[in-house]
């Protein structure tokens, strides 16, 4: 059933059609600069107060909603369907306008790649090509689950033909369960995107710093393979640190090695986190955690670096701690929080 | 370097203990009265998309009420998370009426 609502924007004075969609999206697909971050309605960016008309929640009672929100008749965009036309006042920045507007296409699984024991390469062929910048990520509806889920792209984006995503396996998570145990080559589901603001900022004069662990592998990968292949960015160093817990989440040497410049401009510096576990017996790389070893590493240098990073929570936060008390410029950092 | 001085607002355009935003060139900022003494921020949360002239002001600290963080409206420096990186702040300078930033 499709249902169109004109949305208006009082203190934009602008208006958009939301076609069977939830309000911030909707925005961004007409080109607005509407805040938003994670998009499942975890981080709270897609704020919006309603002043006229009624909305109902995709995700019911979703976590970044509070008592006070809903006394100020404040709404999550990401996660906010109108019912019948709607006017809304959010202070729309052109820091959330999206360059490859994002749309809902199908997605159809053409390759399925372990890259570890809990982390799988899923590839799919776009229903029409769909462009984004590296770094960006999608939105995957999986088939029989409920919601949709945020992943970033390994692959680069420039024809958009394929969308390639390493996702790592949540035990007992209900969509990569269904991804990983029951999805097979030649079926589809939904692909929505491309969203997200943590991609590759090609006009930054400066040496590249990707910090990855766990599911963070895949946008950095992408991050990676676009700095690598950039013109602009063709005397740039690209480092890239990744953690895991023991050797065997360790992973993405492989994807760096065959990019032109290898160890030459382009550095993989692996860590493990549970050095004194059995499984990191043998392990001759860095130890601790991600955010230490860079600091070790590239000390008073850190503040000259465009920084990029995606991982766990934890990590994410150790990491922007770790680059404040290191005097990055907070534009330098590069981050979509899924929290 | 030379320093450029951007004027804001009138001194009686900010309630005692209230902000108002000012739109400047680029800018945007939040502009603080306490006590008589005007302080100036950058509008936006570093954390988010809050808008921090908005924010409930408690003494020198004003809540983002996006996320519930908090900065000292003085020195920019976080307070409370979720916010980590500090707020940029801008030396103010009142001359009569008026409210000046030096940027």
């Amino acid at each position: 059933m499709s249902s169109k609502s004109k949305i208006t924007i009082a203190n934009a004075n602008v208006e958009f059609v939301c076609d069977d969609d939830t309000i911030s999206r909707a925005a961004v697909r007409a080109g607005l600069g509407f805040p938003y971050e994670c998009n499942v309605g975890e981080c709270g960016n897609c704020r919006f107060e309603l002043l006229e008309g009624d909305v109902a929640y995709l995700r019911e009672n979703p976590p970044a909603i509070t008592e006070r929100d809903a006394q100020r008749k404040r709404y999550l965009g990401c996660q906010a369907q109108p019912k019948g036309d709607c006017t809304i006042k959010v202070p729309l920045r052109d820091h959330y306008k999206s360059k490859h507007l994002p749309r809902k296409v199908t997605g159809t699984l053409t390759q399925a790649i372990d890259v570890t024991h809990d982390i799988r390469e899923f590839r799919f062929a776009l229903s029409e090509p769909l462009k984004f910048l590296a770094g960006q990520y999608g939105l995957i509806t999986a088939p029989g689950v409920a919601g949709a889920r945020a992943y970033s792209m390994c692959n680069t984006g420039e024809d958009g033909a394929e969308w390639h995503f390493q996702i790592r396996k949540t035990p007992n998570g209900a969509a990569t369960g269904a991804l990983f145990d029951r999805m097979k080559t030649g079926e589809s589901l939904q692909l929505d995107g491309p969203y997200g603001m943590a991609y590759l900022r090609e006009d930054a004069p400066r040496d590249i710093l990707c910090l990855g662990g766990g599911s963070g592998l895949s946008p950095m990968v992408s991050i990676a393979r676009a700095a690598a292949a950039s013109p602009a960015l063709k005397d740039r160093h690209i480092h890239f640190v990744y953690g895991g817990r023991t050797p065997a989440d360790i992973c993405g040497e492989d994807m760096l090695r065959v990019l032109p410049g290898y160890a030459e401009r382009i550095h993989y510096t692996p860590v493990v986190s549970m050095a004194d576990d059995p499984a990191s017996a043998g392990w001759t790389g860095k130890t601790g955690f991600v955010h230490d070893v860079a600091e070790a590493l590239y000390g008073e240098a850190l503040a000259g670096f465009e920084v990029y990073f995606a991982g766990p929570p934890m990590m994410a936060q150790a990491v922007t701690k770790m680059l404040i008390k290191a005097k990055v410029p907070a534009a330098q950092m590069h981050f979509d929080q899924f929290y | 370097m030379s320093v450029q001085k951007i004027e804001l607002c009138k001194t009686a355009d900010v309630d005692e203990g209230a902000a108002i935003r000012v739109e400047t060139g680029d800018l945007s900022l939040a502009v603080f009265n306490l006590n008589g003494a005007f302080y100036v921020m950058d509008d936006t949360c570093s954390h988010g998309p809050g808008s921090l002239s908005e924010g409930p002001i408690h003494g020198d600290v004003v809540e983002c009420d996006f996320h519930n963080g908090s900065f000292n409206i003085k020195t920019g420096e976080v307070v409370d998370p979720p916010c980590m990186i500090p707020q940029k702040t801008y030396k103010v300078v009142v001359e009569g009426d008026a409210v000046f930033i030096e940027a």
